[in-house]
């Protein structure tokens, strides 16, 4: 007899539908995976037979096989084991044939329980194109809750239970609360000081710009950059279900869905931890979990130059493309990035009140690793100096909600023009309206060759943003004048 | 006689040493005598010196290097009054014979010494008078490129060899000196590298050039102070500009100023005070009155000339939005009136014009 249970498989951070087809008949008594299973898959085998014997089944002593379709896809992992077991159940008339009309997910223990997996909304989103009920984990499907996808998702424990569900004899287990990570976020009021340094953050998040901040150490580089998701604005629609498929794929459930990512990953990742990669199917990387948020690189002097490189194409293009023996797969890559550095390897060189230790050589060193490609990418440059400390005494800053504010307001300023400012290209600069003594001052810039082609685009970027926050249609000389001062390179 | 100068001076020795030989045998005397084997050298001296005088030549006119000796018109003035003067100097590019303002400090400098070498550099060349240095890191370094970004005239004096250019990153500097009229010099031979005994007799050519020295920042332990002593042994005024009392790199030129040195608290007032000393400048710097800055940016402007350089040092005392902050420096920066060295760090640009 034959029997369909439907399933899912990720491909990068898209899900596909995998029909789970199970035939039981004649012949020697067997239990055959195919499929392109990973090692894991074909364990479910002793994994489904005991799981279906505690449960009080009866496991058919005949041929059976399994068939994970499409079969040139690879399949990996162990949630296959429950989406298996109902189907070699409805396949054997152990239970009805409407057991098997559920998009199911899920690992079984030898009793019959149901342990949690990864891929919970993916299954929702495949449940929701394909008119089915979705049968999950528990925590499984509080993923897929968390993210508003409770349509049709239910969750049950074991495998008697899920049985029990899917003929809609029972109502699902409980859904618990999502335990998911909080990124590691600050508020701006716990900053003290540093006006100038709030002030280019407020503009990085309302134009989308890259950032980079330079300073001696402990001056809250870091804090700083940690306080930025709190001022972006909260995702949207398809934002939120893009992010969020993207860190479902990478199997770190988020607390909170709505809030902007934050990444900072440390200089010793690989290349496939930030890039993304890994055996078989690539899974996201860092840059990819960073999309429509913030990608931190605190100590950026200290990434090898091959790191940085391979940052270029996600920046540019807004997406990666990466391939693997099992699928080539395309990566949203859509992040701000902000970056700390100190000015020389000692950290004070500049400073006002110590003297840098470090040998010339070493710093000409460390500063030419980060010149060059990257660091004329970035739209914004700070230094962030010390803080006095009389401004450690004194009172605390604007809390970010206020900042947030003004952020959102600033942002639909640029809904009209498609894209973040940090985006808009050459010619969407130009239709902008510039006033001519803002003209005339680029024009100057220019002849005394303060600016570069590139650091035209970027300046006017800036300027475009620093209007938006000022409410003015028209871009001033003043905001020009501001977006001039953040400019890095000299 | 000048063969003989020449001769003796590529050996390399001591002026002290140097000197001391001619009082006693002249130039030709001391010759024959460090070849013949009378006075005691080592073999590398004594090789060196055997050289005859019309092969250096060749060589130093092949390198582009020129000898200026003491008693010749060329010879600056103000450097021959010194009893202990070098008996000649290796020079490429152009000697300046007016005196000159030196300005000297220690190689390892904080932001704020940066910037006063770099201001005071400017506002000291773009008056006209030449300014001399050492070409070392730090102070010296920041005080020239102020010279040139004056387009003022500045002379490095080496402690090694005129072609021996210590540190290797600042090449492109020496060249910048020659090109906008000024000159490398040396007294030790070319070829000769850093050796740090050099560097002391080095500092006495500094001061001998000058009619007064400036030490911007200065440990207790440094050349700058060697200078600032030849100095008061020459007859220099020595003037010092005051730092932070806790710091090390200041406790040198605060020490001059306790032991009596002229404290100066910003380029204007210097500059007053060496016209009295030296008559009235060449050239006077102008103002960044012609581009039009008004209003509260002339403010602002004061405030950097007065030496608040860090744009977060601007905003607390100024009553403005960080925002209008950043706004008039990046015009000012535009139209040329400050400069920017590394994000938020600002400085007057000294722009100048020929005198009045």
């Amino acid at each position: 007899m034959l029997s369909c249970v439907t399933s899912v498989v990720l491909v990068g951070v898209e899900p596909r539908r995998v029909n789970v087809e199970v035939f039981v008949g004649g012949g020697q008594p067997a239990f055959v995976i195919v499929g392109l299973p990973d090692t894991a898959v074909r364990e479910a085998t002793q994994r489904v037979r005991a799981a279906i014997q505690a449960s009080g089944y009866e496991f058919p002593g005949r041929r059976v096989i399994v068939n994970l379709a499409p079969a040139d896809v690879p399949k990996g992992g162990s949630a296959y084991d429950l989406p298996i077991a109902l189907g070699v159940l409805a396949a054997s008339q152990a239970t009805p044939k409407g057991a098997a009309d559920v998009v199911a997910l899920g690992e079984l223990a030898l009793d019959g329980q149901v342990r949690a997996v990864r891929g919970g909304l993916g299954a929702a989103v495949v449940a929701e194109e394909t008119c089915l009920r979705c049968l999950l984990p528990p925590e499984s499907a509080a993923e897929a809750v968390s993210l508003g996808r409770a349509q049709g998702v239910v969750a049950a424990s074991s495998l008697r239970e899920a049985v029990e569900v899917a003929l809609g004899h029972r109502s699902g287990a409980a859904i618990p609360e999502l335990i998911g990570d909080a990124p590691p976020t600050a508020d701006l009021a716990e900053v003290r000081g540093q006006p100038l340094v709030r002030r280019a953050l407020e503009i990085a998040a309302t134009g989308g710009h890259h950032m980079l901040m330079t300073g001696p150490p402990g001056a809250g580089k870091t804090m700083l950059a940690r306080c930025l998701p709190g001022i972006l604005p909260r995702l949207t629609g398809g934002d939120v279900a893009e992010t969020a498929l993207t860190w479902a794929a990478a199997g770190v459930p988020r607390r909170d869905p709505t809030l902007a990512p934050f990444r900072s990953p440390h200089h010793s990742a690989s290349l496939a931890a930030l890039i993304g990669g890994g055996s078989g199917i690539p899974v996201p990387g860092e840059t990819a979990l960073a999309h429509k948020g913030v990608l931190f690189l605190d100590e950026l002097g200290e990434f090898p130059v091959h790191l940085l490189d391979a940052l270029r194409q996600p920046m540019e293009e807004g997406h990666v493309v990466v391939s693997r023996k099992g699928a080539s797969v395309r990566f949203p890559t859509e992040f701000q990035l902000v970056a700390a550095t100190n000015p020389c390897p000692c950290g004070y060189e500049g400073d006002s009140l110590r003297s840098c230790q470090c040998p010339p050589r070493a710093i000409a060193k460390y500063q030419r690793r980060l010149s060059g490609p990257l660091v004329d990418r970035f739209d914004i440059a700070v230094r962030v100096p010390r803080v006095e400390s009389d401004e450690m005494a004194g009172p605390p800053g604007e809390p970010s909600g206020q900042v947030a504010a003004r952020v959102a307001a600033a942002r639909k300023r640029q809904d009209g023009r498609g894209t973040r400012n940090a985006r808009l290209g050459r010619s969407e600069l130009d239709v902008l309206h510039w006033h001519s003594a803002a003209e005339g001052m680029l024009e100057q810039a220019m002849r005394n060759s303060a600016l570069t082609a590139r650091g035209w685009d970027r300046v006017r970027r800036v300027a475009a943003t620093i209007a938006d926050l000022d409410e003015s249609d028209v871009i001033l000389s003043r905001h020009l004048g501001e977006a001039l001062a953040y400019r890095g390179q000299r | 006689m000048n063969d003989a100068r020449l001769q003796v001076a590529f050996g390399g020795m001591h002026p002290d040493r140097v000197r001391d030989l001619y009082d006693r045998h002249g130039p030709e005397g001391t010759l024959h005598r460090v070849t013949g084997g009378g006075i005691k050298t080592t073999s590398r001296v004594r090789a060196a010196v055997a050289v005859p005088a019309a092969t250096r030549r060749r060589e130093l006119s092949a390198a582009g290097i020129d000898v200026v000796y003491r008693g010749e018109l060329r010879y600056p003035e103000h450097l021959a009054e010194m009893p202990d003067a070098p008996d000649l100097l290796f020079v490429r590019g152009e000697l300046p014979r007016r005196p000159a303002v030196a300005v000297v400090g220690t190689r390892r400098c904080t932001s704020y010494g940066r910037a006063i070498a770099r201001d005071y550099g400017s506002a000291i060349a773009g008056c006209g008078w030449p300014l001399v240095s050492g070409l070392a890191r730090g102070i010296d370094g920041f005080a020239h490129r102020g010279t040139v970004a004056a387009g003022g005239v500045g002379v490095a004096v080496l402690g090694s060899g005129i072609d021996v250019l210590y540190p290797r990153e600042h090449t492109n500097l020496a060249r910048g000196l020659i090109e906008s009229g000024g000159a490398v010099v040396s007294e030790a031979p070319p070829g000769t590298p850093p050796e740090a005994w050099r560097f002391p007799p080095r500092n006495r050519i500094i001061s001998g050039l000058s009619a007064a020295v400036v030490v911007v920042e200065a440990t207790v332990k440094g050349g700058a102070l060697i200078t600032a002593e030849a100095a008061l042994r020459h007859g220099r005024q020595v003037f010092a500009v005051p730092g932070d009392i806790s710091r090390a790199s200041s406790a040198g030129s605060n020490l001059l100023i306790r032991d009596g040195a002229f404290p100066v608290l910003d380029p204007e007032d210097l500059i007053e005070s060496l016209e009295l000393l030296m008559g009235p400048p060449p050239q006077r710097p102008v103002a960044a009155d012609d581009v039009g800055v008004q209003g509260w940016e002339r403010e602002l402007l004061d405030l950097v000339a007065s030496g608040v350089g860090e744009a977060d040092d601007i905003l607390a005392r100024c009553e403005a939005s960080p925002g209008d902050v950043l706004a008039a420096l990046g015009r000012l920066e535009i139209s040329g009136v400050l400069r920017c060295e590394a994000p938020g760090h600002y400085t007057v640009a000294g722009r100048t014009t020929p005198g009045r």
